[in-house]
């Protein structure tokens, strides 16, 4: 099986015949692939909705008003602000906070008398764009000592807003990093798995087959357990990264070896063995390029998975630790029943978790659609 | 069965041949997909003599199955019966429109599998894998004749036997991937004729089974066929099956009949030049194997497209421009002493001024003799001897079937395709 | 047939070795033992503790045995029930875990029959009735339950009945009843609490089922063998439900294998949000805390849990289709 079937004569010229024929296949083959992941419109809504997302994650501190790390004890528990119109302009309500001698607990009494009135492309604190220059510019305020909270303030009165979209930041990340971990291992393994066949390929199958009697997130968490503590919060994604990829690379090498296998036995391949290909070129210029749009589609799909995994562990306090701010650890301040009862839009950042998982979702379910329209 | 009996057969139909099991008249389906209005059939009418078969021939895509399925109200979505009537005539009762009937009606679950059994194309696939052959029988069997379970295991066992099964209590038990497709089928045929049908459709019946095991199903249905008096719908696109199996023959093309007649005018006296075409393409005696469809040029057109005037004129080597591009020919009858319509051009009496687009009905203008058109050369030439037996036909990609268990196992036959 | 099991068995025996192998070595690397913790603890309680005390204390823990010798110490041990000793409770591993294995086997089989239950008639209903409403709706909740992290789904659970029922819904017990021998009421009291673990277990893995069988099913009724079913005279239901359904149920039994884990780790993680007396918020403990041998007899017991799951679909589906069975 490993070996191209010797028995069939095939000379030179039906390689390259066969290798242009395979090329022009392949651009309509794409063209056709576009075309009908177009007519999903949820798909193209997905990948829209994603685009926007990565972008509020990229300028978050541009889009949310105050610096994520600012503290507030005049706002702690603080809701979601007023909008009202008073001044014929939106703005929001005024806020004052008192103390409730009994249960101990804040009190915010709003007074929507007077507005203050939403400002655009204030300036506030300063940050970095994109690491290259400082700005202090931000996309939307209200006069001081006013706050605008839209999505209302932690128990230290942090803006939820804000944080969520700098949350975005590592929780969407850590889909696209840690699956991009897991397609080079899956492709390469997997490549190799279905190419060669034989011991690795069997090796292969009993690794997966061992990672996959383990359940996900006990795994997920009993690896990150073993993650030092005294490491940078880059340092720490990093490794929540590949700890998450540990994992998704197995359903990755499956789909690819699948993939391999059938490719194995299709002419070209054997054709360009014959024609004295190496191994290496027959794979990179025969096999991946054929596997590719399913790579694709497959890794699409388990972004999902990812997010969830680094939101779960940062939540049960095994992921991305304070001072980072991710989804899972922003969820943490909602772990207790009574707090989120009292004070809802803790769970905000879930909503934000869920969006971005259906998003994914779509957009992989489209893509898968597109490439493989029977499958 | 040899070739007098095949002759008897087909002279003592002739003599009541108004007496029909079925009547199709003008149906139409179409399918409403997201692309577009596929009109599969577009006025198709045929009758079925009781206790004959007749044959439906036509290159695959031309609505063969989707008539034998309308015949049972069993076209899915997103197929839909537009028109059309099909009159079914058991003997002693009063003729029903069976498209009248609810879908979902009792009286439509009676006539399927108890008034008519069909066969599928796809023995591997089209019986349940999950029960037992016995099951499946015993199955439709308590549906229709008894309550009694162990009446109806007996009858299960029974019809296995006629069908010629060799063990027929260890097939009963067996689960359909334990047999072989021809057992399958067997299975199968079985299954249809457990309740005695009246009429028995078979869509392309053998077109997946090797010739051999083609060659024992063809007799096998042709001798249940001379004993229980079934009438056969047999739907095929190999015109040597037809030779072998039919008594008369309906030629679709696009979703219409072009050409009815008996098997015998068929095959000598063919008027179409669709059917024409169709029986040049059969490999000839020690001639050279051709491609199914070497002597029709073009392909059937995509499903999407209307095709103005008549339907085959992009393909038909007699082709008459201004004429058959623009008017739809009628369907008309030809002076002969069996039944023979045809629907072209060449033939006057389908050349009716005024019908564009529209089809349908038989055309009532008396058929006038047509000789001033000459029919395409080779039409009067034989193209193959029906019933006759005994021919070899050196086809070297399929196995010889000169063996003298099989008779007419000699007929020429077109080169398959699923 | 008998063969087959037996060969998975050995196979499955294996691969749990191996998995004992790695989750030990696993905890085993982690820097810090729970010793370092311990002695840090009596350094505060009572001032100094001497270098012979902590080396005896090293030597009772078998600190520095090599990892082999450790091992093997642990899994002979293991085969005969004894998961060794927790540090946190100083208590032998297998007094603490039984009991909340058994309630986390419940759960999780709770919530599969309940995803089973659910998604069939869903799946067939969806499938049968394409492109109508209640199919969209049934889409849009399926996509939806697929995205929904199980722990958002317990709190959301937790909120709307504490403030809308003022129900108290953690836990699988009213304080009452926790500590009191199994009765009548008891069970009562226990039915009243489990429901929302259920739920909030099965329904990713209920709107992934829905989902397949949704596709299956369709992919059935194109087969011929329902054509033929119809052609027989079948009426619409039984065409379905007895030809169809049970032919789209092949591909839904392996799945069921397939969203094992995903159930074992949605118990661990609702169950730390609904405050449960199962695995979840002891192993998450025994994890942070570097109680080892703790935390590698829950990994151990939760893949055994999988894999035995795994075993079971697969004899399932031998069970429901001939073609395996009798191979
Ligand atoms: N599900 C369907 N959707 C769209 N068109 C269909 C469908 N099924 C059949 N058709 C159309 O009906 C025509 C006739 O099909 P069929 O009766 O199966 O052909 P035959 O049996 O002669 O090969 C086909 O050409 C096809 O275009
Ligand atoms: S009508 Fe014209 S095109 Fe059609 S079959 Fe007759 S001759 Fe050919
Ligand atoms: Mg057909």
């Amino acid at each position: 099986m490993a070996t191209p079937n010797l028995a069939k004569p095939i000379g030179a010229r039906p390689v390259a015949a066969k290798a242009a024929q395979a090329d022009t296949s392949q651009i309509s083959q794409g063209r056709l692939m576009v075309r009908r992941f177009m007519q999903s419109k949820l798909s193209v809504f997905g990948g829209i909705a994603l685009v926007i997302m990565y972008l509020l994650a990229l300028f978050a501190p541009f889009f949310g008003p105050y610096d994520v790390n600012e503290i507030d004890t005049n706002y702690q528990w603080s809701g979601p602000s007023t909008l009202t119109f008073a001044g014929g302009w939106p703005g929001i309500c005024g806020v004052t906070q008192t103390l409730d001698q009994k249960n101990f607990a804040w009190v915010y009494t709003k007074d929507c008398s007077q507005s203050n009135p939403i400002q655009l492309f204030v300036h506030g604190s300063s940050y970095s764009v994109l690491g290259l220059f400082n700005s202090d510019l931000h996309l939307f305020g209200v006069g001081k000592p006013a706050k605008i909270y839209i999505w209302g303030a932690d128990s230290q009165g942090r803006d939820i807003f804000g944080r969520v979209l700098m949350g975005a930041r590592v929780s969407l990340s850590v889909g696209l990093v840690g699956v991009g971990f897991s397609t080079v291992l899956g492709s390469i393994l997997g490549t190799a798995s279905g190419y060669f066949g034989g011991i690795i390929d069997n090796l292969m199958q009993r690794v997966i087959e061992l990672i996959s009697s383990i359940p996900t997130l006990p795994l997920y968490a009993t690896i990150a357990a073993t993650l030092p503590h005294d490491i940078s919060v880059t340092q720490r994604f990093f490794l929540i990264t590949v700890v998450l990829s540990l994992v998704t690379w197995t359903g990755l090498a499956r789909q690819v070896r699948g993939k391999v296998l059938s490719y194995r036995g299709a002419d070209y391949t054997s054709a360009a063995r014959l024609a004295g290909a190496s191994h290496t070129r027959v794979i990179m210029n025969h096999m991946l390029p054929n596997a590719v749009s399913h790579i694709i589609v497959v890794a699409a799909l388990a972004v999902p998975g990812a997010i969830l995994g680094e939101t779960a562990l940062s939540f049960l306090g095994l992921g991305m630790l304070p001072p980072a701010v991710s989804w899972g650890v922003l969820l943490r301040d909602a772990q207790q029943v009574q707090v989120v009862t009292t004070y809802p839009w803790l769970m905000i950042p879930g909503a934000a978790v869920i969006a971005a998982v259906l998003c994914f979702n779509l957009l992989g379910d489209g893509l898968r659609d597109a490439v493989d329209p029977y499958g | 069965m040899t070739a007098l009996e095949t002759d008897v057969r087909r002279r003592d139909g002739a003599a009541n041949a108004n007496d029909n099991l079925i009547e199709v008249k003008d149906l139409h389906v179409h399918f409403h997909t997201t692309l577009g209005v596929v009109r599969a059939l577009n006025g198709v009418s045929f009758n079925i003599p009781r206790g004959r078969v007749l044959g439906i021939v036509g290159e695959s895509g031309c609505g063969k199955s989707i008539t034998g399925l309308s015949i049972m109200q069993l076209v899915a979505r997103p197929g839909k019966i537009e028109g059309g009537e099909v009159l079914f005539k058991e003997s002693g009762e009063q003729p029903v429109d069976i498209l009248k009937l609810g879908r979902h009606s009792d009286a439509m679950h009676h006539i399927r599998g108890n008034s008519i059994g069909m066969i599928f194309q796809e023995p591997m696939t089209s019986l349940n894998p999950l029960f037992t052959v016995g099951k499946q029988i015993e199955e439709a069997v308590l549906l229709h004749q008894t309550q009694n379970h162990e009446e109806a295991r007996r009858r299960a066992i029974d019809i296995l036997d006629k069908v010629g099964m060799p063990n027929p209590q260890r097939i009963a038990d067996s689960y359909p991937h334990q047999l072989s497709g021809g057992m399958r089928q067997r299975a199968m045929i079985a299954m249809a004729l457990s309740c005695t049908p009246t009429l028995l459709i078979a869509d392309e019946p053998t077109t997946a089974l090797d010739v051999t095991t083609e060659a024992q199903i063809l007799e096998l249905m042709r001798d249940l066929q001379k004993e229980i008096g079934t009438s056969i719908m047999f739907i095929t696109h190999n015109m040597g099956v037809v030779a072998q199996m039919c008594d008369e023959v309906a030629v679709m093309y696009l979703g219409k009949v072009v050409e009815r007649a008996t098997v015998d005018d068929i095959f000598y006296d063919p008027k179409h030049p669709y059917t024409i075409s169709l029986l040049r393409s059969i490999p000839r005696l020690g001639g050279e194997r051709h491609g199914r469809l070497d002597a029709i040029k073009g392909s059937v057109p995509d499903p999407y497209s209307t095709v103005t005037g008549c339907p085959f004129h992009p393909r038909c080597p007699s082709f008459m421009p201004g004429l058959c591009d623009t008017l739809v020919p009628a369907e008309t009858r030809i002076e002969s002493e069996n039944l023979h319509t045809v629907r072209c051009h060449l033939h006057p009496g389908s050349t009716i001024l005024g019908k564009f687009g529209s089809s349908g009905g038989v055309a009532t203008t008396a058929p006038e003799t047509m000789t001033g058109f000459a029919a395409p050369s080779n039409a009067s030439e034989p193209m193959v001897i029906p019933g006759s037996g005994g021919g070899t036909v050196n086809n070297s990609a399929e196995p010889n079937l000169t063996s003298g268990d099989v008779d007419d196992g000699a007929a020429p036959r077109v080169n398959r395709t699923s | 047939m008998l063969n087959y099991i037996i060969r998975r068995l050995l196979y499955m025996l294996v691969t749990l070795v191996f998995v004992a192998i790695i989750s030990f070595m696993l905890l085993d690397l982690t820097p810090g033992s729970y010793l370092d913790t311990e002695i840090a603890r009596l350094r505060q309680a009572g001032g100094n503790m001497s270098d012979g005390q902590i080396e005896a204390l090293k030597i009772r823990y078998g600190v520095n045995d090599p990892f082999p010798l450790k091992f093997g110490k642990w899994i002979v041990g293991v085969l005969q029930g004894d998961f060794g000793q927790s540090f946190e409770f100083s208590v032998p591993v297998s007094s603490l875990i039984w009991g909340r294995l058994a309630f986390s086997l419940i759960l999780a089989t709770s919530s599969i029959i309940f995803a089973w239950l659910i998604s069939i008639p869903l799946g067939v209903y969806s499938a049968t009735h394409r492109y109508t409403i209640p199919d969209y709706i049934i889409t849009v909740l399926q996509f939806v339950g697929v995205a929904i992290p199980e722990f958002l789904i317990a709190l959301v659970l937790m909120v709307v009945s504490a403030s809308v029922f003022h129900a108290d819904v953690g836990g699988l017990f009213s304080p009452a009843y926790v500590d009191a021998a199994w009765s009548g009421a008891k069970f009562v009291d226990f039915l009243k609490h489990v429901w929302i673990p259920i739920i909030v277990i099965g329904a990713s893995s209920t709107a992934w089922l829905t989902r397949v069988m949704r596709a299956n099913l369709l992919d059935v009724l194109n087969a011929q063998y329902v054509q033929t079913a119809r052609a027989k005279g079948l009426g619409e239901g039984l065409v379905i439900w007895k030809h169809a359904v049970r032919n789209a149920l092949h591909p839904l039994i392996m799945a069921a294998g397939g969203i094992l884990p995903a159930l074992i780790s949605g118990e661990v993680i609702a169950s730390i949000v609904l405050n449960l007396p199962t695995t979840g918020p002891l192993f998450i403990n025994a994890l942070i805390k570097k109680d080892t041998y703790l935390a590698v007899a829950f990994l151990l017991l939760l893949s055994v849990m999988l894999v035995v799951g795994n075993l079971l679909a697969d004899l399932a589906l031998a069970w429901v289709d001939p073609r395996i069975r009798l191979e």
